[in-house]
């Protein structure tokens, strides 16, 4: 029997890259950490916020998002949106994705059990 | 007014970030941190309770500063600690001993007294290993900080060991047989000029002096020899029936003179003798007996052990 804590890694491991994904395609729509955050755990991303708060950061600095601070409302907040360098590297990275499913499939499909 | 453990936490997490981005990461973490205390004071949480939560959640502020910096929190990576640690055997297993040998050799010429040498040298060595070791971490740790290239050659097959030949003599069992031997020779001059038993006429040498010009020298030749032995068999990797014999003769070559002496009154010096009651009156007899018989004990046991080992290896 494995134990928990090496499932764990191990699902952790398969869940790191996603979350890079899932906020790229969350911020085609432009929001905030917070909401951010938000939406992507109600799609089921758990993510933790000390880790998106850096990521965000990070992405922009990268080029993949842009920001722009929305002072209108009681606290200024900063929105984040998936940049056009953002949107093919997305690209890439869901063709990546359908394609480490496929190949998963089609080695499920022929592997005897 | 006192600060809010929100400010506190700004603070503690900002002192880390690089100055240019300091302002803007705070107004946003900030914000984010208003926004999440919002999100639980709506659960029904009371707002006080939940700063704290949202805080113990952020975590350790340097942590978090260091993701916002993109830094890694390790002295040594994985691309630098395997050159970091080749490095410093290469060195460690060096150059103490050579500094530690050259500077109890100059130190055995300018000085009489053979313990100041070998004081020298071991603390001299001591000393230059703890340099090596420390600077040539702090070099790592900052090309690690700097992401310096190494331009290490790429490891292929031909970097192979010779032999995978299975070690059975390891270099720990080796160094601290060494160490033992270099001990007991640094005993003899140690014992004669050194003692801790004074007299009047100055330190009590515990063995007869005597002994100098005739079977100390002897002494002195086998226990080189051993430390001879204990490299030769490190080299083999595991006992063989040469160095089996080899060890035999040392033994014997050792114990022979040694129990003679002993049982003969001539190991111990007469003048230590005569300075303690117990010894006079029947103790010497006493210690000669039991010495006598760890000799032996020891010795034959040795022999047998370097023969299981011998024959174990064989198969």
């Amino acid at each position: 029997m494995v134990s928990d804590d090496v499932l764990r890694t191990h699902l952790q491991e398969l869940r790191r890259g996603t979350v890079v994904v899932a906020s790229l395609v969350a911020l085609r729509r432009a929001d905030y950490g917070y909401a951010l955050l938000q939406r992507l755990t109600g799609h089921g991303f758990p993510v933790d916020a000390n880790t998106l708060y850096p990521l965000l950061r990070r992405l922009e600095e990268q080029g993949l998002l842009t920001s722009e601070w929305n002072t209108e409302e009681s606290r200024p907040r900063k929105f984040y949106r998936t940049s056009d360098a953002g949107e093919r590297a997305l690209d890439r990275m869901l063709d990546d994705l359908a394609a480490v499913q496929t190949s998963l499939a089609a080695l499920i499909e022929g592997a005897p059990r | 007014m006192t600060t809010s453990l929100t400010d506190r936490y700004l603070t503690a997490t900002l002192r880390s970030v690089p100055a240019p981005r300091r302002e803007e990461i705070a107004t946003e973490l900030r914000a984010s941190i208003a926004d999440m205390i919002d999100g639980r004071t709506a659960d029904g949480h009371d707002a006080a309770t939940a700063e704290r939560e949202v805080l113990n959640e952020l975590g350790d502020p340097a942590q978090l500063a260091a993701r916002y910096a993109d830094r890694r929190l390790q002295l040594i990576g994985p691309a630098y600690y395997l050159a970091w640690q080749r490095l410093l055997i290469v060195l460690l297993s060096t150059i103490p001993a050579i500094v530690g040998v050259v500077v109890g050799v100059v130190t055995a010429t300018t000085s009489d007294n053979p313990g100041n040498a070998i004081g020298a040298a071991v603390s001299t060595a001591f000393n230059v290993a703890v340099q090596i070791a420390f600077w040539v971490t702090a070099v790592f740790a900052v090309m690690e900080r700097l992401g310096t290239q190494l331009n290490l050659p790429e490891w292929n097959v031909d970097q192979l060991p010779d032999e995978p030949v299975e070690r059975v003599i390891s270099l720990t069992d080796a160094c601290s047989a060494i160490v033992f031997l270099v001990l007991t020779i640094a005993f003899l001059p140690w014992q004669q000029f050194q003692s801790v038993i004074s007299s009047d006429g100055g330190r009590l040498p515990i063995l007869d002096p005597a002994l100098w010009t005739s079977w100390i020298p002897v002494f002195l030749a086998v226990l080189v020899a051993s430390i001879g032995l204990e490299i030769a068999k490190y080299r083999a990797r595991r006992w063989t029936w040469s160095l089996v014999a080899v060890n035999a003769a040392l033994n014997l070559a050792f114990a022979v003179p040694a129990i003679w002496l002993l049982l003969n009154d001539r190991l111990l010096n007469p003048d230590f003798v005569a300075r303690f009651a117990w010894l006079r009156d029947g103790g010497l007899d006493i210690v000669a007996r039991i010495s006598v018989t760890a000799i032996i004990l020891i010795s034959i046991w040795d022999v047998i052990d370097s023969v299981i080992k011998a024959r174990r290896a064989a198969r």
